[in-house]
């Protein structure tokens, strides 16, 4: 009778153990887990924070670590008649050659931290639930506006891709590797954009803001052909907050001036929160012995249309008089002396922000969405778009035409080494032409497959059959 | 006897050797090369061919085929003109308009092959037109809508004041005229009139306003539409404000100006003031 009574309390006991998870699966109290987190505005804040830190990328020489915006030059501008390695040998030649193979770590690499900053906004916007109601529509779109800028660097670069738009796990094997149309992505991408460009105002730089999302959607627009929507976007932005700076280095070298509308921020010889691409464009001061180095062509384009801006974009390598150096992001803003490369500051940890987006940039797109696919165009609110530009680089003939030729060549020169070229020509239908000249003159192998990445052969692999490569690799 | 059984032994090892002699002969017998039927591996990355064409920019005879077929190393192509190419992106400039079917043949190191057509069909694009908005009831009459109804002001009805009003004299054009009352609370409106953005049009029309008491009649013209009055100035492309009271029986004619901008259709807004005003005969044209 007695032993019975115990085995009752037991019983009770177990019964309510087995009641409380938190039991069984309890909340770590000496270490931070996504279980539990996200309790408040506060906490959901450093999960903001930390979308902007996947974009900003891991300072590091390893290729495991994910190396986010820092290495976007080397799939970008390295991929145009802008720029190439100055040894032109190694994985980063592939570029230049257009010879990119499927195994290539830098393609993985930005593919994986751009997927990354996909996970972070996803897991932002999955707990909003906690967030008080003045600051959940804000959180929701800045996390927004960095998955739909994410995937708009992704969606040109890769083709048709996996649609994560929540959180996946590990057996979600069918959302990571099925490939969805780009035309589904770009759904995605407009929604996102329009969500953020809403519910933000513009007061940061460093974070999104209203006219940042309205400015890339723009783009967007303009790269789906939708340019009348393109040129709303780009009105609401002019003749708002921003301004062009009167002096065009100080774009670059004075931080979040008037003209830079999104910029991804970086502090200089803190590890964990500069960048390392301003010393691997100089000569050795980085761990390559130098990339980025601008083409003959580029340098022709400068000196023919870039008026005063030819000497603030570019300079002859002072320890090697045949090669060229790109001066846009020199280290700390440091001329590096002598030979180009003695920097008082580390180099390697370079504080100078990344800008993605800025006002010249918005008022080419102006232009653009006038001219709107067509072979000029003499509308007098373009004119003032494009001579506003000009202007400021000391041309001052007046214009009475623009052709889609000088819009080009005008962009190319405006935004030279900011990443913009091989989507520039892309977006204008000129890249097969332009890239096979070049490719033709340098000896390199372009095909118009090259103007797709491949999807890195990790993936594929890991996708057990189920992910298909893109043609020409 | 060590001899003897040193014989027997050696006669047993012959055996064996026999033995090993005959299994090796029967195995050699069984194994033959294999290749390529049973056993071999498939191709599973047969050829597959693909291409997609662009016209150039500049001469629109010229096209760019990109190629995109994948495990494929060799490449025929035939383009449909008498013009054949082994490299792997090709441009033609046809001689002239007309359909032209574009082959594709690639082929792997193997051998397999796979094809593809595809027509292409030259023609000079056209040059954009733009748009030239009609305006319903332009000019107010009865039965003037496209499918013969109306009264001469459907189109122009709205939520902002009351309907207009119609006169028969003095009119401009046709029969009847649109009439404001001096109280100035009628408004005309009518949205939708598609334009091509950033083109130069022209928008002509006659008021007339009576001599007494002082008057005017404005009309804007405003990039897409509105909700509400308070949105007027904020859309307004181009406005104008007549105050020409010289005769009341003598229509004055305006030609306003103005550009589409990042507009696909304009909306079109009448109002007056302080006294009663007439206006007839619009119309839009590309300036």
């Amino acid at each position: 009778m007695k032993h019975i009574k115990y085995i009752a309390l037991a019983f009770i006991g177990g019964l309510t153990i087995s009641c409380e998870t938190n039991f069984l699966e309890p909340v770590p109290e000496v270490a931070v887990s996504s279980a539990g987190y996200f309790q408040n505005d506060e906490q959901i804040e450093t999960g903001v924070i930390g979308i902007y830190d996947a974009i900003q990328g891991v300072n590091s020489t390893s290729l495991d670590d994910n190396r986010g915006v820092q290495i976007e030059y080397y799939l970008t501008e390295m991929r145009s008649d802008n720029t190439r390695t100055k040894s032109q040998e190694g994985e980063a030649a592939q570029f230049e050659e257009f010879n990119v193979t499927t195994q290539n770590g830098l393609v993985a690499n930005y593919y994986r931290s751009f997927f990354n900053v996909i996970y972070r906004a996803n897991l932002v916007l999955d707990n909003l639930e906690n967030a008080t109601t003045g600051s959940s529509a804000k959180f929701e779109a800045e996390a927004k506006f960095a998955r739909a800028y994410a995937y708009f660097n992704l969606v040109r670069l890769f083709g048709d891709l996996p649609l994560v738009n929540g959180l996946i796990g590990p057996l979600d094997t069918d959302i990571a590797f099925t490939r969805v149309p780009a035309a589904n992505i770009y759904e995605l991408i407009v929604s996102d954009f329009e969500f953020a460009a809403n519910n933000l105002d513009n007061s940061q730089k460093n974070r999104a803001s209203r006219a940042a999302a309205q400015g890339l959607l723009a783009k967007v627009h303009l790269t789906l052909g939708n340019y009348t929507q393109a040129q709303v976007l780009c009105e609401s932005i002019i003749g708002g907050d921003y301004s062009l700076e009167s002096n065009f280095s100080d774009i670059f070298y004075n931080e979040s001036n008037n003209e830079v509308i999104f910029a991804v921020g970086y502090n200089p010889g803190v590890e964990a929160d500069s960048q390392d691409f301003s010393a691997e464009w100089m000569n050795g001061v980085g761990r390559t012995a130098g990339v980025n180095y601008v083409t003959n062509e580029a340098i022709e384009a400068l000196e023919t249309f870039g008026g005063n801006r030819a000497s603030l974009s570019y300079r002859q390598d002072l320890s090697q008089a045949t090669q060229y150096q790109v001066t846009k992001y020199l280290p700390n803003g440091e001329d590096g002396g002598a030979d180009g490369k003695s920097f008082n500051t580390d180099a390697t940890m370079s504080g100078n922000d990344w800008i993605v987006l800025r006002y010249a940039d918005v008022l080419l797109m102006h232009v653009e969405s006038i001219l709107a696919g067509g072979q000029a165009t003499s509308a007098a609110a373009a004119i003032s778009s494009f001579q506003q530009v000009r202007n400021r680089a000391g041309i001052s003939d007046t214009v009475s035409e623009i052709t889609k030729q000088d819009l080009l060549n005008e962009r190319r020169v405006e935004l030279a080494f900011e990443n913009q070229r091989l989507f520039d020509l892309i977006r204008f239908g000129v890249a097969q032409e332009k890239l096979s000249a070049f490719s033709g003159a340098n000896g390199y192998g372009f095909s118009a497959t090259d103007l797709l990445l491949p999807i890195p052969q990790r993936e594929i692999n890991l996708s057990n059959g189920k992910m298909t490569q893109n043609p020409g690799y | 006897m060590t001899h003897l059984s040193y014989i027997k032994n050696s006669s047993k090892l012959v055996k064996a050797f026999l033995c090993l002699f005959a299994m090796t002969l029967t195995v050699s017998c069984d194994f033959e090369y294999e290749l390529p039927e049973a056993g071999s591996i498939a191709d599973m990355t047969a050829p597959l061919a693909s291409f997609s064409a662009s016209q150039s920019e500049d001469n629109y005879l010229s096209y760019s085929f990109s190629n995109l077929s994948s495990s494929a190393i060799n490449f025929e192509w035939d383009l449909g003109d008498g013009n054949t190419s082994t490299s792997k992106d090709v441009s033609n400039t046809y001689p002239s308009e007309g359909s032209y079917v574009v082959v594709l043949t690639v082929s792997d190191a193997l051998g397999a092959k796979n094809t593809i057509s595809k027509i292409v069909t030259v023609v000079k694009p056209p040059a954009p037109a733009a748009k030239v908005p009609s305006v319903l009831e332009a000019s107010f009459e009865d039965n003037s809508l496209p499918d013969g109804s109306g009264d001469g002001r459907d189109s122009w009805r709205n939520d902002f004041g009351g309907v207009i009003q119609i006169t028969s004299s003095p009119v401009q054009d046709g029969k009847q005229a649109a009439k404001f009352p001096s109280a100035g609370d009628r408004v005309a409106y009518q949205s939708g009139l598609e334009v091509t953005p950033n083109t130069d049009y022209v928008i002509t029309y006659y008021y007339t306003i009576k001599t007494s008491p002082e008057g005017s009649i404005t009309l804007n013209v405003l990039g897409g539409a509105i909700g509400s009055l308070s949105e007027v100035s904020s859309k307004s492309l181009a406005s104008h404000v007549g105050t020409d009271q010289t005769d009341a029986n003598t229509y004055v004619k305006v030609d306003l100006e103005f550009n589409s901008g990042a507009n696909e259709t304009i909306s079109l807004l009448i109002t007056n003031e302080g006294s009663e005003s007439r206006l007839d005969n619009v119309s839009i044209d590309l300036k």
